[in-house]
Protein backbone atom coordinates (compact mmCIF):
# COMPACT_ATOMS: atom_id res chain seq x y z
CA UNK A 1 0.00 0.00 0.00
CA UNK A 2 1.32 3.39 -0.93
CA UNK A 3 -0.40 6.66 -0.14
CA UNK A 4 0.44 10.20 -1.09
CA UNK A 5 -0.81 12.00 2.00
CA UNK A 6 -1.26 11.32 5.68
CA UNK A 7 -3.98 13.03 7.66
CA UNK A 8 -4.25 12.92 11.44
CA UNK A 9 -7.97 13.45 12.03
CA UNK A 10 -8.95 16.04 14.65
CA UNK A 11 -12.54 14.78 14.98
CA UNK A 12 -14.70 11.97 13.65
CA UNK A 13 -16.41 14.47 11.37
CA UNK A 14 -13.03 15.53 10.00
CA UNK A 15 -12.03 11.87 9.58
CA UNK A 16 -15.14 11.04 7.60
CA UNK A 17 -14.96 14.14 5.42
CA UNK A 18 -11.36 13.32 4.53
CA UNK A 19 -12.18 9.65 3.97
CA UNK A 20 -14.98 10.56 1.56
CA UNK A 21 -13.00 13.25 -0.27
CA UNK A 22 -11.32 10.69 -2.56
CA UNK A 23 -12.53 7.18 -3.49
CA UNK A 24 -9.15 5.58 -2.77
CA UNK A 25 -8.75 7.05 0.72
CA UNK A 26 -8.30 4.63 3.59
CA UNK A 27 -8.51 4.53 7.37
CA UNK A 28 -5.46 3.38 9.31
CA UNK A 29 -5.96 0.82 12.04
CA UNK A 30 -2.76 -0.58 13.50
CA UNK A 31 -1.10 -0.37 10.09
CA UNK A 32 0.22 -3.94 10.02
CA UNK A 33 -1.30 -4.68 6.61
CA UNK A 34 -0.02 -1.62 4.78
CA UNK A 35 2.98 -3.54 3.45
CA UNK A 36 0.99 -6.54 2.31
CA UNK A 37 -1.14 -4.61 -0.16
CA UNK A 38 -0.17 -3.27 -3.58
CA UNK A 39 -3.05 -0.81 -3.64
CA UNK A 40 -2.52 2.92 -3.87
CA UNK A 41 -4.42 5.50 -1.85
CA UNK A 42 -4.54 9.25 -2.02
CA UNK A 43 -4.74 9.83 1.74
CA UNK A 44 -4.39 7.61 4.79
CA UNK A 45 -6.56 8.87 7.63
CA UNK A 46 -5.28 8.28 11.18
CA UNK A 47 -7.80 8.02 14.03
CA UNK A 48 -5.23 7.73 16.80
CA UNK A 49 -5.86 11.14 18.36
CA UNK A 50 -9.61 10.71 18.80
CA UNK A 51 -9.62 8.94 22.16
CA UNK A 52 -10.73 5.65 20.63
CA UNK A 53 -8.04 3.75 22.55
CA UNK A 54 -10.02 3.42 25.77
CA UNK A 55 -11.85 0.52 27.39
CA UNK A 56 -14.70 1.44 29.73
CA UNK A 57 -16.42 -1.12 31.87
CA UNK A 58 -20.09 -0.35 32.51
CA UNK A 59 -22.61 -2.22 34.60
CA UNK A 60 -23.85 -4.63 31.96
CA UNK A 61 -21.37 -4.10 29.09
CA UNK A 62 -17.83 -3.18 28.15
CA UNK A 63 -17.22 -0.36 25.70
CA UNK A 64 -14.05 -0.91 23.67
CA UNK A 65 -12.64 1.82 21.40
CA UNK A 66 -11.80 0.69 17.88
CA UNK A 67 -8.19 1.86 18.25
CA UNK A 68 -7.53 -0.21 21.38
CA UNK A 69 -4.48 -2.36 20.67
CA UNK A 70 -4.68 -6.13 20.97
CA UNK A 71 -2.20 -5.93 23.85
CA UNK A 72 -4.27 -3.41 25.80
CA UNK A 73 -7.37 -5.48 25.07
CA UNK A 74 -5.99 -8.81 26.32
CA UNK A 75 -4.49 -7.27 29.49
CA UNK A 76 -7.65 -5.37 30.47
CA UNK A 77 -9.20 -6.81 33.67
CA UNK A 78 -12.76 -6.54 32.36
CA UNK A 79 -11.84 -8.38 29.13
CA UNK A 80 -9.94 -10.99 31.13
CA UNK A 81 -13.13 -11.79 33.02
CA UNK A 82 -15.26 -12.37 29.91
CA UNK A 83 -16.35 -16.00 29.68
CA UNK A 84 -13.70 -17.19 32.13
CA UNK A 85 -10.94 -15.48 30.14
CA UNK A 86 -11.19 -17.22 26.75
CA UNK A 87 -11.25 -13.97 24.76
CA UNK A 88 -8.11 -12.61 26.44
CA UNK A 89 -6.46 -16.01 26.03
CA UNK A 90 -7.27 -16.09 22.31
CA UNK A 91 -5.96 -12.59 21.62
CA UNK A 92 -2.86 -13.16 23.78
CA UNK A 93 -1.75 -15.94 21.43
CA UNK A 94 -1.49 -13.71 18.38
CA UNK A 95 2.14 -13.29 17.27
CA UNK A 96 4.35 -11.37 19.75
CA UNK A 97 3.70 -8.58 22.25
CA UNK A 98 5.37 -5.99 19.99
CA UNK A 99 2.93 -6.76 17.18
CA UNK A 100 -0.06 -6.80 19.51
CA UNK A 101 0.91 -3.36 20.82
CA UNK A 102 0.38 -2.02 17.27
CA UNK A 103 -2.50 -4.09 15.88
CA UNK A 104 -5.95 -2.81 16.82
CA UNK A 105 -9.20 -4.56 17.69
CA UNK A 106 -11.13 -2.29 15.31
CA UNK A 107 -8.70 -2.93 12.48
CA UNK A 108 -9.17 -6.70 12.70
CA UNK A 109 -12.95 -6.37 12.77
CA UNK A 110 -13.46 -3.60 10.22
CA UNK A 111 -11.27 -5.43 7.71
CA UNK A 112 -13.10 -8.73 8.41
CA UNK A 113 -9.73 -10.48 8.56
CA UNK A 114 -10.55 -14.11 7.69
CA UNK A 115 -7.86 -15.73 9.87
CA UNK A 116 -8.53 -13.40 12.82
CA UNK A 117 -8.23 -14.92 16.29
CA UNK A 118 -9.98 -11.78 17.60
CA UNK A 119 -13.22 -12.07 15.64
CA UNK A 120 -13.94 -15.77 16.32
CA UNK A 121 -14.22 -15.59 20.14
CA UNK A 122 -16.06 -12.23 19.99
CA UNK A 123 -18.60 -13.76 17.64
CA UNK A 124 -19.74 -16.11 20.42
CA UNK A 125 -20.56 -13.11 22.64
CA UNK A 126 -23.21 -10.41 22.26
CA UNK A 127 -21.17 -7.75 20.43
CA UNK A 128 -22.57 -4.62 18.80
CA UNK A 129 -20.42 -2.46 16.51
CA UNK A 130 -20.91 1.29 16.64
CA UNK A 131 -20.14 3.26 13.48
CA UNK A 132 -19.88 6.99 12.93
CA UNK A 133 -22.00 8.89 11.97
CA UNK A 134 -24.96 6.77 13.05
CA UNK A 135 -25.10 3.02 12.76
CA UNK A 136 -25.17 0.13 15.17
CA UNK A 137 -24.93 -3.41 13.90
CA UNK A 138 -24.33 -6.82 15.46
CA UNK A 139 -20.89 -8.26 14.77
CA UNK A 140 -22.32 -11.32 12.98
CA UNK A 141 -24.43 -9.09 10.68
CA UNK A 142 -21.44 -6.88 9.88
CA UNK A 143 -19.30 -9.90 8.97
CA UNK A 144 -21.92 -11.19 6.53
CA UNK A 145 -22.62 -7.75 5.04
CA UNK A 146 -21.38 -7.01 1.53
CA UNK A 147 -20.00 -3.92 -0.16
CA UNK A 148 -17.51 -1.28 0.85
CA UNK A 149 -18.17 0.33 4.18
CA UNK A 150 -17.50 4.05 4.39
CA UNK A 151 -18.72 4.57 7.92
CA UNK A 152 -16.12 4.62 10.69
CA UNK A 153 -16.04 1.90 13.32
CA UNK A 154 -15.61 3.73 16.62
CA UNK A 155 -16.55 1.25 19.36
CA UNK A 156 -17.51 -2.29 20.22
CA UNK A 157 -20.13 -2.86 22.86
CA UNK A 158 -19.57 -6.24 24.49
CA UNK A 159 -22.41 -7.39 26.69
CA UNK A 160 -21.31 -8.94 29.96
CA UNK A 161 -23.11 -12.27 30.37
CA UNK A 162 -22.06 -14.83 32.97
CA UNK A 163 -20.71 -18.04 31.52
CA UNK A 164 -17.70 -19.82 30.16
CA UNK A 165 -15.93 -19.92 26.82
CA UNK A 166 -13.51 -22.14 24.93
CA UNK A 167 -11.02 -21.11 22.26
CA UNK A 168 -8.60 -23.13 20.18
CA UNK A 169 -6.29 -21.94 17.44
CA UNK A 170 -4.78 -24.73 15.37
CA UNK A 171 -1.38 -23.77 13.95
CA UNK A 172 2.15 -25.14 13.87
CA UNK A 173 3.77 -22.23 15.72
CA UNK A 174 2.67 -19.09 17.54
CA UNK A 175 3.64 -17.03 14.49
CA UNK A 176 1.46 -18.95 12.03
CA UNK A 177 -2.01 -17.95 10.96
CA UNK A 178 -4.63 -20.38 12.21
CA UNK A 179 -5.35 -23.39 10.01
CA UNK A 180 -8.66 -23.22 11.82
CA UNK A 181 -9.87 -21.45 14.94
CA UNK A 182 -12.77 -22.51 17.09
CA UNK A 183 -14.64 -20.58 19.77
CA UNK A 184 -17.50 -21.92 21.83
CA UNK A 185 -19.31 -20.11 24.61
CA UNK A 186 -22.05 -21.04 27.03
CA UNK A 187 -23.53 -17.89 28.50
CA UNK A 188 -26.67 -18.09 30.64
CA UNK A 189 -27.03 -21.67 29.35
CA UNK A 190 -27.05 -20.46 25.73
CA UNK A 191 -24.44 -22.15 23.54
CA UNK A 192 -22.69 -20.37 20.65
CA UNK A 193 -20.24 -21.94 18.19
CA UNK A 194 -17.99 -19.92 15.83
CA UNK A 195 -15.40 -21.20 13.37
CA UNK A 196 -12.87 -18.99 11.60
CA UNK A 197 -9.97 -19.36 9.15
CA UNK A 198 -11.88 -22.08 7.26
CA UNK A 199 -10.31 -20.08 5.45
CA UNK A 200 -13.31 -17.71 5.25
CA UNK A 201 -14.02 -15.10 7.92
CA UNK A 202 -15.46 -16.52 11.15
CA UNK A 203 -19.13 -17.49 11.13
CA UNK A 204 -21.59 -18.91 13.63
CA UNK A 205 -22.81 -22.48 13.22
CA UNK A 206 -26.41 -21.35 13.67
CA UNK A 207 -28.10 -24.71 12.95
CA UNK A 208 -25.89 -26.60 15.39
CA UNK A 209 -26.51 -23.85 17.95
CA UNK A 210 -30.30 -24.01 17.44
CA UNK A 211 -30.20 -27.78 17.88
CA UNK A 212 -28.21 -27.60 21.14
CA UNK A 213 -30.19 -24.71 22.55
CA UNK A 214 -33.39 -26.70 21.85
CA UNK A 215 -32.19 -29.69 23.88
CA UNK A 216 -33.64 -29.95 27.39
CA UNK A 217 -30.42 -31.60 28.50
CA UNK A 218 -27.37 -31.90 26.26
CA UNK A 219 -25.90 -35.40 26.22
CA UNK A 220 -22.85 -36.93 24.48
CA UNK A 221 -24.94 -37.86 21.41
CA UNK A 222 -26.19 -34.28 21.10
CA UNK A 223 -22.60 -33.01 21.20
CA UNK A 224 -21.62 -35.46 18.47
CA UNK A 225 -24.61 -34.43 16.35
CA UNK A 226 -23.99 -30.70 16.84
CA UNK A 227 -20.35 -31.08 15.79
CA UNK A 228 -21.44 -32.87 12.61
CA UNK A 229 -24.08 -30.21 11.92
CA UNK A 230 -21.53 -27.41 12.36
CA UNK A 231 -19.17 -29.02 9.87
CA UNK A 232 -22.01 -29.60 7.40
CA UNK A 233 -23.50 -26.09 7.54
CA UNK A 234 -20.28 -24.04 7.22
CA UNK A 235 -18.05 -23.83 4.15
CA UNK A 236 -14.49 -25.14 4.26
CA UNK A 237 -11.82 -24.93 1.58
CA UNK A 238 -8.20 -25.86 0.91
CA UNK A 239 -5.28 -23.45 1.12
CA UNK A 240 -1.53 -23.95 1.33
CA UNK A 241 -1.96 -24.01 5.13
CA UNK A 242 -4.46 -26.84 5.36
CA UNK A 243 -6.73 -28.92 3.13
CA UNK A 244 -10.52 -28.81 3.25
CA UNK A 245 -10.69 -32.35 4.65
CA UNK A 246 -8.14 -31.57 7.33
CA UNK A 247 -10.06 -28.46 8.37
CA UNK A 248 -13.31 -30.45 8.58
CA UNK A 249 -11.62 -33.11 10.71
CA UNK A 250 -10.22 -30.43 13.00
CA UNK A 251 -13.62 -28.75 13.24
CA UNK A 252 -15.37 -31.98 14.14
CA UNK A 253 -12.86 -32.77 16.86
CA UNK A 254 -12.55 -29.33 18.41
CA UNK A 255 -16.24 -28.45 18.34
CA UNK A 256 -16.85 -31.66 20.26
CA UNK A 257 -14.03 -31.00 22.74
CA UNK A 258 -15.04 -27.38 23.16
CA UNK A 259 -18.64 -28.29 23.84
CA UNK A 260 -17.55 -30.90 26.39
CA UNK A 261 -15.41 -28.28 28.09
CA UNK A 262 -18.03 -25.52 28.30
CA UNK A 263 -20.73 -27.97 29.38
CA UNK A 264 -18.52 -29.41 32.10
CA UNK A 265 -18.19 -25.90 33.45
CA UNK A 266 -21.28 -25.16 35.52
CA UNK A 267 -22.46 -21.67 34.62
CA UNK B 1 6.88 15.91 5.76
CA UNK B 2 8.56 16.74 9.02
CA UNK B 3 8.15 14.56 12.11
CA UNK B 4 9.34 15.44 15.60
CA UNK B 5 9.64 12.87 18.34
CA UNK B 6 11.96 11.91 21.18
CA UNK B 7 14.69 9.35 20.61
CA UNK B 8 16.15 8.16 23.91
CA UNK B 9 14.80 11.32 25.56
CA UNK B 10 16.42 13.67 23.04
CA UNK B 11 14.38 15.64 20.49
CA UNK B 12 14.64 14.07 17.04
CA UNK B 13 13.51 15.70 13.81
CA UNK B 14 13.24 13.81 10.54
CA UNK B 15 12.03 14.61 7.04
CA UNK B 16 10.01 11.59 5.91
CA UNK B 17 7.56 10.40 3.29
CA UNK B 18 4.07 9.46 4.61
CA UNK B 19 4.89 5.85 3.63
CA UNK B 20 8.12 5.58 5.61
CA UNK B 21 8.30 3.15 8.47
CA UNK B 22 10.22 3.96 11.64
CA UNK B 23 12.79 1.23 10.99
CA UNK B 24 13.83 2.93 7.75
CA UNK B 25 13.82 6.41 9.28
CA UNK B 26 16.04 5.34 12.19
CA UNK B 27 18.51 3.42 10.02
CA UNK B 28 18.62 6.26 7.49
CA UNK B 29 19.71 8.42 10.42
CA UNK B 30 22.46 5.95 11.35
CA UNK B 31 20.59 4.42 14.30
CA UNK B 32 21.76 1.01 13.15
CA UNK B 33 21.27 -0.80 16.45
CA UNK B 34 17.69 -1.28 15.20
CA UNK B 35 17.93 -4.30 12.92
CA UNK B 36 16.12 -5.07 9.70
CA UNK B 37 15.39 -8.79 9.91
CA UNK B 38 12.25 -9.97 8.13
CA UNK B 39 10.78 -6.51 7.53
CA UNK B 40 7.29 -7.99 7.72
CA UNK B 41 6.39 -7.95 11.41
CA UNK B 42 7.38 -11.51 12.27
CA UNK B 43 10.92 -11.67 13.69
CA UNK B 44 11.17 -8.91 16.33
CA UNK B 45 14.70 -7.81 15.35
CA UNK B 46 13.42 -4.27 14.72
CA UNK B 47 11.80 -3.95 18.17
CA UNK B 48 11.93 -0.47 19.77
CA UNK B 49 10.02 0.90 22.73
CA UNK B 50 7.15 3.30 22.02
CA UNK B 51 6.37 5.19 25.24
CA UNK B 52 8.00 2.28 27.09
CA UNK B 53 6.23 -0.58 25.29
CA UNK B 54 7.79 -2.86 22.68
CA UNK B 55 6.59 -2.34 19.10
CA UNK B 56 7.83 -3.43 15.68
CA UNK B 57 9.50 -0.46 14.03
CA UNK B 58 9.25 -2.15 10.60
CA UNK B 59 5.48 -1.82 10.80
CA UNK B 60 5.02 1.54 12.50
CA UNK B 61 4.64 4.55 10.21
CA UNK B 62 7.10 7.24 11.24
CA UNK B 63 4.43 9.93 10.87
CA UNK B 64 2.47 8.27 13.66
CA UNK B 65 5.17 8.72 16.30
CA UNK B 66 4.89 12.51 16.28
CA UNK B 67 5.49 13.73 19.84
CA UNK B 68 6.03 10.21 21.21
CA UNK B 69 9.03 8.66 22.96
CA UNK B 70 11.11 6.05 21.14
CA UNK B 71 13.75 4.05 23.00
CA UNK B 72 16.51 1.98 21.40
CA UNK B 73 19.26 0.02 23.21
CA UNK B 74 21.31 3.21 23.43
CA UNK B 75 18.65 4.48 25.84
CA UNK B 76 18.84 1.54 28.24
CA UNK B 77 22.63 1.18 28.46
CA UNK B 78 22.78 0.30 32.17
CA UNK B 79 20.44 -2.64 31.74
CA UNK B 80 22.15 -3.65 28.51
CA UNK B 81 25.44 -3.92 30.43
CA UNK B 82 23.82 -6.26 32.98
CA UNK B 83 22.08 -8.30 30.28
CA UNK B 84 25.18 -8.68 28.11
CA UNK B 85 27.23 -9.83 31.11
CA UNK B 86 24.55 -12.42 31.88
CA UNK B 87 24.41 -13.50 28.23
CA UNK B 88 28.15 -13.99 28.18
CA UNK B 89 28.06 -15.78 31.55
CA UNK B 90 25.51 -18.25 30.19
CA UNK B 91 27.29 -18.63 26.84
CA UNK B 92 24.18 -17.25 25.13
CA UNK B 93 25.84 -14.98 22.57
CA UNK B 94 25.90 -16.07 18.95
CA UNK B 95 25.79 -13.68 16.00
CA UNK B 96 24.11 -10.91 18.00
CA UNK B 97 21.72 -9.78 15.29
CA UNK B 98 18.59 -10.35 17.40
CA UNK B 99 20.16 -9.12 20.66
CA UNK B 100 19.14 -5.47 20.48
CA UNK B 101 15.46 -6.16 19.80
CA UNK B 102 15.46 -8.91 22.41
CA UNK B 103 17.13 -6.67 25.01
CA UNK B 104 14.41 -4.04 24.57
CA UNK B 105 11.65 -6.63 24.83
CA UNK B 106 13.22 -8.12 27.96
CA UNK B 107 13.67 -4.64 29.48
CA UNK B 108 9.97 -3.91 28.91
CA UNK B 109 8.97 -7.34 30.23
CA UNK B 110 10.79 -6.70 33.49
CA UNK B 111 8.88 -3.47 34.02
CA UNK B 112 5.51 -4.73 32.87
CA UNK B 113 5.13 -8.17 34.49
CA UNK B 114 5.27 -8.65 38.25
CA UNK B 115 7.05 -11.86 39.32
CA UNK B 116 6.49 -13.59 35.97
CA UNK B 117 6.62 -17.39 35.76
CA UNK B 118 8.94 -19.09 33.24
CA UNK B 119 5.93 -19.65 31.02
CA UNK B 120 4.91 -15.97 31.16
CA UNK B 121 8.45 -14.91 30.24
CA UNK B 122 8.48 -17.26 27.25
CA UNK B 123 5.05 -16.10 26.13
CA UNK B 124 6.10 -12.45 26.30
CA UNK B 125 9.13 -13.13 24.08
CA UNK B 126 7.39 -15.26 21.45
CA UNK B 127 7.85 -12.57 18.82
CA UNK B 128 11.64 -12.23 19.21
CA UNK B 129 13.25 -14.89 17.05
CA UNK B 130 16.86 -16.11 17.22
CA UNK B 131 18.03 -18.23 14.30
CA UNK B 132 21.38 -19.27 15.81
CA UNK B 133 20.43 -20.93 19.02
CA UNK B 134 17.93 -23.13 20.80
CA UNK B 135 16.97 -20.28 23.17
CA UNK B 136 18.00 -22.21 26.30
CA UNK B 137 21.09 -20.21 27.21
CA UNK B 138 19.34 -16.90 26.44
CA UNK B 139 16.41 -17.98 28.55
CA UNK B 140 18.65 -18.73 31.54
CA UNK B 141 20.28 -15.31 31.21
CA UNK B 142 16.92 -13.56 30.81
CA UNK B 143 15.46 -15.28 33.88
CA UNK B 144 18.45 -14.15 35.95
CA UNK B 145 18.03 -10.57 34.67
CA UNK B 146 14.27 -10.47 35.29
CA UNK B 147 14.66 -11.90 38.80
CA UNK B 148 17.68 -9.73 39.61
CA UNK B 149 19.94 -12.74 40.08
CA UNK B 150 23.20 -11.20 38.98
Amino acid sequence: MAFHHYHRATSLEDAQQTLLSHPSNILLGGGLWIKKSNAEADTAVDLSLLGLDQINEKEDHIEVGAMVTLRDFETNPAIQKLGGGFVAHAVGQIMGVALRKLATVGGSIAAKLPFSDVITPLLTLDVTLVFYPKKEIKLADYLSSKGKNKDILTHLIIKKTPGFGFFKKVGNTALDFAQLNIAISRLNSHVAIALGSRPGVAALATQAMAYLNGCAKIGPKDIEKAAEMAVAELSFASTTFASEDYRKTLALTYVRRGLEEVLAHAS
Amino acid sequence: MQVKFFLNNRPFIAEVSPNDFLLKTLRDHHVTSVKNGCNESSCGACTVLLDGHPVLSCSLLTVRVEGRHITTVEGISEDVKILSDLFSDEGADQCGFCNTGLALAVYALKRELKNPSDEEIKRYLVGNLCRCSGYQAQFKAIVRYVRNEQ
